[in-house]
């Protein structure tokens, strides 16, 4: 068997694109993730009893539903039922953050109610409220005490914007089954392509660990 | 009990405990206690294990809800709502067994989170009212320590000084040195004389007989929810009225 690279150095603008649009998707879900998933926690551990139910329901159900089914739906059926058309980047993005935020808001609230109930007493005893003791106390040491829980839900997501591939968002996987299709090189280019996920995605998990490593303390109560 | 005067017995007293009852589920932590805290006073509730001298302790600044009866603080029955109450616990430093430091706020950071929070003082303030008490407390070397990095006489003294922060009227403390190491309870205990000698008003749930024989002006004992007995530390630990004290106090090995 022999290996044909040119058409990957012919067309490494086309690749290098779809590089961008991954990173782009990427980082804006894992963002939108995380604010999101915060609220949804905040809203189950302290909202009011019809919104648990609702949060609950939602969260077991994108954890009951792949992501690549919801990707569909969204960018499939909404525009069906509701008239309004999403733009392939903005149906992932949405997509992609409704699904792992509900992974968020189970690991935050984890995070928060793993702290010991001696560090809210602590936070009462000198007259903070409740608010004051959840910004300054909890979330500060949950967030910590989370960051390897984080570290795999970053890596997931980005893993997860290969899925937009399917409602033709151009981003590294779309682009390289496209190049594949016109190349008949599909050894070289998805090997590069996994490799180019890998080069991803290894260190911004490893560099998780490492800082996780260095403050951990700091999540010790 | 009535033949000693308590220290500043012609004023209202502090803290006002009029028939407390505690209970969880079944057990009953608290059975009707009444007591008096007066100004400037040291008070040490003492008993053994499981005999309410915490609860009652954490009932004092509303960690805990009472079941029954009343505590006043300042002639003033606590208040019932979360805002009034959290007026009343900036006059009432507290600290704990397990110290319960911020793990993610230096030393420093610890001592100036109430004043930065609550009292929305500015930082620059808050660090030096910070500084001044950790100086007060021997920590002035620790300022910028984490938590994880002090042994845990040092923690529990920068909880002291946490306390101190909100200038409390009256300072709780629950078992402050039960966590410690042997090594590093005398230097807790000091910290406590030195405020003790200041004036401070202080209730002290302790097992160290002879920081309560020593320091203390009142020593109430407690038994299974209930006061046993109470009274002037040369009373409770040289001629206690109660055979259960006497065994209490012998079972811990001290013998007057």
């Amino acid at each position: 068997m022999d290996f044909d690279f040119s058409p990957l150095l012919g067309s490494w603008r086309f690749l290098a694109a779809g590089l961008w649009l991954t990173v782009l998707l990427s980082i804006t879900a894992v963002i939108a993730s995380f604010v999101f998933g915060l609220a949804v926690a905040l809203g189950r551990l302290y909202g009011p009893a019809w919104l648990k139910a609702v949060l609950v329901f939602y969260i077991d159900s994108m954890r009951a539903i792949p992501v690549f089914v919801v990707l569909v739906w969204i960018y499939f059926a909404v525009p069906i039922i509701s008239g309004y058309t999403f733009a392939p980047f903005w149906a992932a993005l949405t997509g992609i953050t409704i699904h792992v935020a509900a992974y968020v808001a189970e690991v935050i609230r984890a995070g928060l109610t793993s702290i010991r109930k001696g560090q809210i007493q602590a936070g009462l005893a000198i007259g903070m409220s409740n608010s004051q003791i959840l910004r300054h106390i909890l979330l500060p040491q949950a967030i910590v005490r989370m960051l390897p829980a984080f570290g795999s839900i970053i890596s997931v997501t980005i893993k997860d914007t290969a899925i937009a591939a399917v409602i033709a968002v151009p981003e590294l996987m779309r682009q390289a089954e496209t190049l594949a299709g016109q190349s008949y090189r599909p050894i070289e280019i998805f090997t590069t392509v996994m490799v180019i996920y890998f080069l991803i995605i290894f260190p911004v998990t490893r560099l998780v660990d490492r800082f996780y490593t260095r403050v951990a303390h700091l999540g010790r109560s | 009990m009535t033949a000693f005067t308590r220290k500043n017995a012609d004023k209202p007293p502090m803290l006002i405990y009029d028939k407390v009852r505690k209970k969880y589920g079944n057990f009953t932590a608290l059975d009707g206690v009444s007591l008096n805290v007066n100004a400037g006073e040291v008070v040490c509730l003492i008993g053994p294990s499981g005999s309410g001298k915490s609860t009652l302790l954490r009932c004092t600044n509303a960690l805990e809800t009472l079941d029954g009866g009343e505590i006043s603080f300042e002639s003033r029955p606590l208040p019932k709502t979360e805002p009034e109450m959290r007026k009343v616990r900036q006059r009432m430093g507290m600290v704990f067994q397990s110290f319960e430091l911020f793990p993610h706020k230096t030393a420093l950071e610890n001592v100036a989170m109430g004043l930065t929070t609550v009292r929305k003082m500015g930082a620059e303030e808050a660090h030096k009212r910070a500084t001044a008490l950790l100086t007060k407390v021997g920590l002035a070397d620790k300022t910028a320590n984490y938590p994880a990095n002090l042994s845990g006489g040092q923690q529990q003294r920068v909880a002291i000084a946490r306390a101190l922060a909100m200038e409390p009227h009256v300072m709780l403390f629950d078992e402050p040195t039960s966590a410690l190491d042997p090594e590093t309870v005398g230097e807790v205990l000091s910290v406590m004389r030195t405020l003790a000698d200041e004036g401070m008003t202080m209730v002290v749930v302790t097992h160290e007989m002879s920081f309560a024989r020593r320091v203390a002006n009142w020593v109430v004992v407690f038994e299974r929810g209930q006061l046993l007995e109470e009274g002037p530390p040369q009373q409770i630990f040289e001629a206690p009225t109660a055979e259960r004290t006497r065994e209490f106090l012998s079972h811990l090995g001290w013998n007057g």
